[in-house]
């Protein structure tokens, strides 16, 4: 085995900081990221992460506030670009690609690994703007017609078409909280991404749209990829088959989600599930 | 319990809080009351003064829109006229016209004593008057030989008679008319002859030393053109520069001391720019002063450091979400800024920009530097022509001592004052129509 964590005992639990408990590693693996630093000027927001995320897997990443479990799933389709003062050290490797290496265009790698926001950010156009804008930047449409269909299947992927195919002309920002999210997801999946990233997708919605939520990505699971940050436990729980625990910018423990929330094995975790903290 | 026990008796700590809560409750209610009064106050005075301002413009300014005529019946003497009688166009353009409203008046008013009476009542109708006569015989030919009854002009002192500028029971002295000509005017007045109407003359007409003659056409058109050469350079100038430091360029100390300079440069004095533009304009690159070209050249400096604020602060209103939602699907960042950043900034830019240009139709002093403060009479055809602004134009007459340009000042204020409130109502608008929520 190659993380010696593996072989300890169960009995006592780890408190060592600077290692990941757990198996970082996956079985064909989609995404893989070994030794990853992420600096915001002088701060070292992330340290030292490696983790392979499998195909058709759902990952949740789970922490504390600013613990760094955003800022690395923003590493994994370089939406950290955006922010000035930011670096990123290390390999991640979206299949097999070096995705920081040189002559990486970002136009391509976000178009494979789609995101999905905390807050419902629909553009105010209509819903079909909203859905057909990624694959009309990328040409995926060939003509009116294919446009139409790609937006329809998008629409009943992400389970709102029915709700508002009569009003696809209407605004995007007309829709509710729930829908806006929904209408975010079909437009993410319009240019058929392998991965998804979802940073906290169910934070500003109630629990019946976050249920709907839930439910899609169980779905999307047999086409995506798909890494979700979450504050709740729960939702990790009912949707992710792997856990990450990531604690102050290090990845404590990594496992699948049934032994992270019934058996953790990182005294830091523990604490954090059992709600001593958080 | 000891602590539930303390927290009921009067005095304990959670008493006195609430008790000096309710102490200060009446004080604070006071100090809002205050406040609004103060606000209120401080609103009717702004009122009041916009109030006075207007009423004294327009109370000023109302007369202008009309100007006194003067009915003469004019006889087309050909003998004056065209002697020889071949309608021969050079004789006919360059006849004695003014001999036909001398006679006109002559007719009227036989009782006038000495040549200097006689000057003063041909001063009764305009200069304009003789001009006229040859424009409508030039114009109808058959009116050769024949008497017409016809209004002319009156001059201006006429003019201020008539509406009641000038005062008949003031010292001879002191006023422009003389006691004769007043006695002439009423019965001219009394015959139907003299009427007011409306004053087209003075949005037809570009300026002059006569008042009566003086209209804000040539102003206006001035003000037009230098307008859109302004318009033309500064809003791609100044929308391009906005997006390239908002969206592009790298954030550095270079950028950081452009963007202080292009502070800076908004607060310059508007003199200050007129003074650039006369010594690299005209002086260095030899355009042609006077005109609207430069003029526009001179106000696009002056406007680009406002539309560059306004826009870049309309840039950065934008909300991030909707960014990373474009970076998200895998738009460029090109893409990302012209297919959903700009578009949604550019009612925010669009109103920047029009205040920009309401602030440069306004403005005289840097016209001043670079000669359009010439008398111009001619109406402008390109922005190479000599040209005059309504602000300037307005100072000019304001300027002038006769009587009948006091009413044209308040006039051209007026123009100038609608164009303003016209630019500023549709930058409401645009922002009103186009505005997004999200």
């Amino acid at each position: 085995m190659k993380n010696p964590e593996n072989n300890r005992s169960t009995a006592s639990f780890a408190r060592d900081y600077t290692k990941t408990v757990g198996d970082i590693l996956a079985q064909n693996p989609r995404i893989v990221c070994r030794d990853v630093d992420v600096f915001y000027g002088e701060k070292h927001a992330i340290q030292n992460v490696s983790l392979d995320i499998g195909r058709n897997d759902v990952i949740a990443l789970i922490g504390p506030s600013g613990c760094g479990k955003s800022t690395f799933i923003r590493c994994l389709n370089r939406m950290n670009d955006t922010i000035v003062g930011c670096r990123v050290r290390g390999e991640i490797l979206v299949d097999g690609q070096d995705i920081y290496g040189e002559g990486m265009d970002v136009v391509p790698l976000r178009a494979q690994v789609g995101m999905v926001f905390q807050k419902p950010n629909p553009f105010p156009k209509s819903i079909f703007e909203n859905v057909a804008y990624g694959p009309r930047i990328h040409g995926l449409a060939a003509g009116k017609l294919e446009m139409e269909e790609i937006v329809e299947t998008s629409l009943r992927r992400a389970g709102l078409w029915d709700e508002v195919k009569d009003y696809l002309h209407h605004p995007g920002t007309s829709l509710s909280g729930g829908q806006q999210q929904r209408l975010c997801i079909a437009r993410t999946i319009a240019v058929s991404p392998e991965v998804i990233l979802m940073d906290e997708p169910c934070s500003a919605l109630d629990p019946i749209a976050t249920a709907k939520i839930e439910q899609l990505i169980d779905e999307l699971r047999e086409h995506f990829t798909i890494v979700i940050v979450t504050h709740s436990m729960q939702q990790a729980a009912r949707v992710s088959q792997r856990t990450a625990y990531f604690h102050l910018g290090k990845l404590i423990e990594v496992g699948e989600t049934a032994q992270i929330f019934t058996n953790p094995r990182h005294q830091l975790t523990e604490d954090y599930i059992t709600g001593r903290f958080g | 319990m000891s602590s539930s026990n303390e927290a009921g008796k009067p005095g304990a700590p959670g008493h006195r809080s609430l008790d000096s809560v309710r102490a200060g409750l009446s004080r604070r209610r006071w100090a809002e009351i205050r406040f609004r009064f103060y606000g209120m106050v401080s609103l009717a005075m702004g009122l009041l003064f916009l109030l006075i301002m207007f009423t004294s413009i327009i109370a000023k300014a109302y007369t202008a829109f009309q100007q006194t005529y003067i009915a003469l019946d004019v006889h087309f003497d050909e003998q004056l006229l065209d002697p020889e009688g071949k309608r021969d166009p050079v004789t006919l353009d360059t006849a004695d016209y003014g001999a036909l409203v001398r006679q006109s008046l002559g007719l009227l008013f036989p009782e006038y004593k000495d040549r200097q009476q006689k000057r003063a009542l041909n001063n009764l109708v305009s200069s304009d008057a003789t001009y006229e006569l040859r424009r409508l015989l030039l114009a109808k030919p058959d009116l050769m030989g024949n008497t017409n009854r016809i209004w002319l002009l009156a001059d201006d002192d006429v003019d201020m008679f008539a509406k009641g500028q000038i005062d008949r029971l003031g010292a001879e002295a002191d006023r422009r008319l003389k006691d004769y000509q007043i006695a002439w005017l009423d019965k001219l007045q009394e015959e139907g002859r003299l009427e007011k109407r409306f004053n087209t003359k003075f949005f037809t007409a570009g300026d002059s030393r006569e008042p009566e003659l003086a209209g804000i056409r040539g102003a206006v058109v001035g003000s037009f053109l230098t307008l859109v050469v302004t318009l033309v350079l500064s809003l791609p100038i100044g929308f391009a520069t906005a997006v390239y430091l908002e969206e592009f360029a790298p954030s550095n100390r270079w950028t950081d001391l452009i963007e202080v300079n292009i502070n800076n440069l908004a607060a310059v004095p508007s003199i200050v720019f007129g003074l650039l533009g006369l010594a690299v304009f005209i002086n260095f690159f030899g355009l042609p002063r006077s005109s609207p070209l430069v003029g526009g050249l001179v106000l696009t400096l002056m406007t680009l450091p406002v539309i560059i604020i306004a826009g870049r602060s309309a840039l950065k209103s934008v909300p991030p979400s909707i960014r990373e939602a474009a970076l998200g699907v895998g738009a460029s960042h090109m893409q990302t800024v012209f297919h959903h950043v700009f578009p949604l900034a550019i009612p925010g830019m669009l109103t920047g920009a029009i205040i920009g240009m309401a602030r440069a139709l306004g403005e005289s002093a840097p016209l001043l530097m670079i000669g359009m403060v010439a008398f111009i009479v001619d109406i402008p055809s390109s922005i190479n022509t000599p040209a005059t602004v309504l602000p300037v134009q307005i100072y000019l007459w304001a300027d002038s001592p006769e009587r009948g340009f006091v009413e044209r000042t308040s006039a051209a204020i007026l123009v100038l004052l609608v164009f303003l409130i016209v630019m500023n109502g549709l930058a409401v608008y645009l922002r009103k129509r186009y505005e997004k929520r999200w």
